[in-house]
């Protein structure tokens, strides 16, 4: 009962930080308007910042990241689409530059096999309940509703 | 049976610690990153000259030799290390080289100059850095190799060194393949 506990008490905490993002946006970047500003900071949260690479160029303080906001917003207000900008960015910097790297030939593997790891995980605990003759344990089935719930 | 199967973890575990214990012994920057750039036209862009009064039009000057194109600044402490070897570039191998002033103050890159030697045929302003996001830039110095057709051939991220000078001057030549 308290593991039980624990673990949603631990999940909790990781969703809280998932949720409380801090961004480096400065006040004088900010559009007057808050519908473009709103889709500005949409597209920057899925722009990788190239100097820190773990970091959209919304979280980042990098020069380089705050000149690709300025640029994203200039865009924004000129109303290029949301794919026009992608288009501009992947042109110059490379699918990198995607925080979500597009499905493609060359990441098949990277999208298909965590599914495949998935499907073998489940195969390898029926399996291995069979064997131990016991009832598909409460345990399983925390496994599995945290799998899905991430 | 069981047991056997069980030593099919330990086989997987060795695998992955090989492969992370070659990643870590070759040498390799991990920050470093391939331009999409490579085998296209250059960027076209115009811009003003930092020594001349002319604008700057990318149209009429590539294409015609091998030309480098040099990000570089005078807050950029790698590019005044490297500085030496775009003048050995310049000075001994007779190569065009454009200096693009990324992000800087006009009157410190002329004094810049002034004091190490000028190896660039010209310099141009890149006062807002959109010139090197059109160019892919991500961190200065970054220099790229143009070809005589204008075609984009290589990319090198950081300053030239002593140690990398040779395998850069071979790249240069093999831009012409």
């Amino acid at each position: 009962m308290t593991k039980t506990l624990l673990t949603i008490v631990i999940i909790s905490i990781m969703i809280q930080l998932f949720l409380n993002n801090s961004y480096a946006v400065e006040p004088e970047e900010f559009l007057q308007n808050p519908k473009q500003e709103m889709r500005a900071r949409d597209i920057s949260k899925n722009i990788r910042c190239l100097v820190c690479q773990n970091q959209s160029i919304d979280d980042s303080a990098a020069p380089l990241a705050k000149d690709l906001r300025a640029l994203i917003r200039i865009k924004v207000q000129e109303n290029d689409t949301d794919e026009e900008i992608y288009k501009f960015l992947t042109d110059r910097y490379g699918d990198f530059i995607l925080l979500k790297p597009p499905f493609k030939i060359s990441t098949f593997l990277l999208w298909s096999l965590p599914f495949v790891f998935f499907i073998i995980g489940i195969f390898i605990l029926f399996l291995h309940n069979k064997k131990s003759k016991k009832t598909f344990g409460k345990f399983n089935v925390l496994l599995i509703f945290l799998f899905f719930s991430i | 049976m069981r047991k056997k199967i069980l030593i099919f973890p330990f086989i997987a575990f060795f695998f992955v610690l090989l492969v992370f214990f070659y990643l870590l012994v070759i040498e390799r920057d991990p920050s470093e990153l391939p331009s999409v750039l490579i085998d296209k036209k250059v960027p076209t862009f115009e811009t003003d000259s930092l020594l001349n009064k002319e604008t700057f039009i990318s149209k009429n000057e590539f294409g015609s030799e091998i030309t480098l194109v040099n990000f570089f600044a005078t807050w950029c402490g790698p590019c005044r290390d490297e500085h030496v070897y775009l003048k050995r570039l310049s000075n001994e191998k007779g190569l065009k080289i454009i200096g693009v002033n990324y992000k800087d103050n006009p009157n410190k890159a002329v004094e810049w100059l002034e004091e190490l030697g000028n190896p660039y045929s010209d310099v141009i302003v890149d006062s807002k850095g959109l010139i090197g996001i059109d160019w892919g830039v991500y961190g200065i110095p970054e220099t790229y190799i143009v070809n005589s057709k204008g075609i984009i051939k290589y990319r090198l991220v950081g300053p030239i060194t002593k140690k990398k000078y040779n395998a850069f001057y071979s790249k240069i030549k093999e831009s012409e393949d």
